[in-house]
C-alpha cells in the first residue's frame, strides 16, 4: 500500500478555504453532540410516556402505544430520516410543507425528531421492561394509600423502574450517539459527514476517519463515565444484590 | 362500617367470587380464612375497589365502592391495607415511607407528616430505623412498617392479606403483637390469616371461605366449638392439628 500520511492535514485550510480541516471535524462533533443530545431528550421524555401508556389499565391507551413501538421501531433508521425529510415536507399542507423546507437548519431538525421518536419506541421498552419487573403489589400498594394512578407511576413505580434500567439508558443514549451519523444521508454535516469532507477533498482518508473515530470514542467514553455517576446515585440501599460492575 | 352485598366477581368463565354479603360493625375485627384459592385475596381487595367486582354492591362508612361516580383515591386513603409481601417502596427510607401519602393525598406539610411518621413508628418499635431503607429491615420490621404506613393515613378501617404468611416464625408474633394491640383499640380490621391463635384472641366473627363462597359466617367460639358446615370442619382440623 501505497499512501502518503500527512497529519498536518487537520492544519490546513478546508474547502471553504477559511476554516482548517480540524475546525470543521470539531464542528461536526459539535452537531453530533447536539443532535445526540436533543434527540435522546426527546426519546427520554416521549419514551417514558409511550412506556408508562403500554402499562396502563386502559386497553385502548396500551394498543395506541403498541403501534407507535412497533412502527417506530421495525423501520430501518434511514427510511425514517428520508421520510421525515423528503416526504412528510410534501405531505403537509403547502405552505407548512414549504416552511419546513425553507427552515434555516432544517436537516438539525429533522435528526433531531427522526432520531428522538426512534430512540422513544426503543426507550418505551425500556421503561415498560422496568415498570413490569416491578412486584404488581406496588402499584396496588400506591393506590391502596390514596394515590391516584398518576401519582403511583411518579412517587412510587418509576422512580424504582428508572433505577432498575439506569443500564439499558445508558446503552440507548450510546446507540443515540452512534445514529447520528445517519443524519449525513440527508445532508447534516455531523461528525461523519465532515470526515467524508475532509477525505474527498483532501484524500487523507485514514487521518480523517482516524479523527472521526476517536472523536465518537471520546463522546461515548464522557457519556458512559456520567451514567456510571447516574448508576451509583440510583443504588437503593438493601434492595437487589449489588454486584460489582467492571 | 363495611357492607358487601352478594359480591360476585369472575375471571373469564372462572367464578373467584359467587353472592358474597357480610357486614363489619365499627369495632369489630373480622377473620377471613379458607382453602389456598378459595378468594380470599380477591374478597379484601374488592373491599377498597383494588379488585373491579362485576355485579353486587360494597359500602364503606356509607360511601359506596361500587357506585360509578365514586372516587376510589379518597376512599381508599380512609382505609388501610397491609399485604402479605409488605409493599414498602424500597427507594423511600422508612419515614418517606409513611410521609409519602400524608404529603401527597393528605395534603399534611412535611413537618406534620414527619411528627405522625415518627409517632407511629415509636409506636411499632421502629423509631431507630426511621432512615433505613426498607432492604435494610427484616420481614417482621417491614410489615410493621407498612402497618405504620397504613396507620399514618387514620384509616377508618384497616385490611389485611395474610400479613404473616410471608415471615419467618421467630417474626411472626412481633407483627401480630401489633394487630393484637390495635384490635383492642377498637380498629376496625378484616384480617385473611392462618392464625387460629390470632383469631381466638381477639376475632369477633370468623368467615369460611371455599371455592368463591362464603361458606360460614359465624361468632368466632360458634366457629371454632361447632364449625356447621363439612368443608370448615375439615379444614379446621387439618390447620388445628399442626
Ligand atoms: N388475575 C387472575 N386471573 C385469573 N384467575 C385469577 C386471577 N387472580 C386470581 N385468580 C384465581 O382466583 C382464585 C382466587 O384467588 P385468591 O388469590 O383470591 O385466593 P386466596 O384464597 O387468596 O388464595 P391463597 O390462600 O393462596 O392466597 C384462584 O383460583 C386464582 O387462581
Ligand atoms: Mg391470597
Amino acid at each position: 500500500m501505497s499512501y502518503n500520511w500527512n497529519w498536518s492535514i487537520f492544519f490546513e485550510p478546508s474547502l471553504d478555504g477559511t476554516h482548517t480541516y480540524l475546525t470543521t471535524l470539531l464542528w461536526g462533533a459539535g452537531w453530533t453532540l447536539a443532535t445526540a443530545f436533543a434527540a435522546f431528550a426527546i426519546a427520554l421524555s416521549l419514551g417514558s410516556v409511550v412506556g408508562v401508556a403500554r402499562t396502563a389499565p386502559q386497553a385502548w391507551v396500551r394498543a395506541l402505544s403498541t403501534c407507535f413501538v412497533e412502527v417506530l421501531r421495525n423501520v430501518p433508521l434511514l427510511v425514517q430520516m428520508f421520510l421525515w425529510y423528503f416526504v412528510l415536507p410534501e405531505l403537509l399542507p403547502d405552505e407548512l410543507g414549504t416552511w419546513l423546507k425553507q427552515l434555516p437548519d432544517a436537516q438539525f431538525y429533522t435528526a433531531v425528531v427522526c432520531l428522538g421518536c426512534y430512540h422513544a419506541a426503543r426507550m418505551a421498552e425500556v421503561v415498560r421492561a422496568g415498570l413490569q419487573s416491578l412486584p404488581g403489589g406496588q402499584r396496588m400498594a400506591g393506590q391502596a394509600l390514596g394515590l391516584n394512578l398518576a401519582q403511583t407511576y411518579r412517587y412510587v413505580l418509576l422512580p424504582m423502574a428508572y433505577r432498575i434500567v439506569v443500564p439499558a439508558i445508558t446503552s440507548e443514549f450510546l446507540s443515540c450517539t452512534k445514529n447520528t451519523s445517519v443524519a449525513l444521508a440527508i445532508g447534516l454535516m455531523e461528525l461523519t459527514g465532515s470526515a467524508r469532507a475532509m477525505q474527498e477533498n483532501s484524500f487523507q482518508i485514514f487521518e480523517a476517519f482516524s479523527a472521526a473515530t476517536t472523536l465518537y470514542l471520546a463522546l461515548n467514553l464522557i457519556i458512559i463515565f456520567a451514567m456510571r455517576r447516574v448508576e451509583r446515585l440510583a443504588v437503593v440501599p438493601g434492595y437487589g444484590t449489588p454486584q460489582k460492575a467492571a | 362500617m363495611i357492607t358487601l352485598r352478594d359480591v360476585c366477581k369472575a375471571y373469564g368463565q372462572f367464578q373467584v367470587l359467587s353472592h358474597c354479603s357480610t357486614h363489619v360493625a365499627k369495632g369489630e375485627v373480622v377473620v377471613v380464612c379458607g382453602p389456598s384459592g378459595s378468594g380470599k385475596s380477591t374478597l379484601i381487595k374488592t373491599v377498597n375497589g383494588l379488585e373491579p367486582v362485576n355485579a353486587g354492591e360494597i359500602i364503606i362508612d356509607g360511601v359506596s365502592v361500587t357506585a360509578r361516580g365514586t372516587n376510589l383515591s379518597t376512599l381508599r386513603a380512609r382505609v388501610g391495607m397491609v399485604f402479605q409481601h409488605f409493599e414498602l417502596f424500597p427507594h423511600l427510607s422508612i419515614i418517606q415511607n409513611l410521609m409519602l401519602a400524608q404529603v401527597k393525598v393528605l395534603k399534611r406539610t412535611r413537618p406534620q407528616a414527619h411528627k405522625k411518621g415518627m409517632a407511629l413508628l415509636d409506636r411499632v418499635g421502629l423509631v431507630a430505623q426511621a432512615h433505613k431503607f426498607p432492604g435494610q429491615l427484616s420481614g417482621g420490621q417491614q410489615q410493621r412498617v407498612a402497618i405504620a404506613r397504613a396507620l399514618a393515613m387514620d384509616p377508618v378501617a384497616l385490611l389485611f392479606d395474610e400479613p404473616t404468611s410471608a415471615l419467618d416464625p421467630e417474626m411472626i408474633n412481633e407483627v401480630l403483637d401489633v394487630m393484637i394491640e390495635l384490635a383492642r383499640e377498637g380498629m376496625t380490621m378484616m384480617v385473611v390469616t392462618h392464625e387460629m391463635g390470632f383469631a381466638r384472641k381477639v376475632a369477633n366473627r370468623v368467615i369460611f371461605m371455599d371455592r368463591g363462597e362464603i361458606v360460614e359466617d359465624a361468632e368466632k367460639n360458634a366457629f371454632f366449638d361447632q364449625p356447621r358446615s363439612e368443608r370448615a370442619q375439615q379444614f379446621l382440623s387439618k390447620i388445628l392439628v399442626h
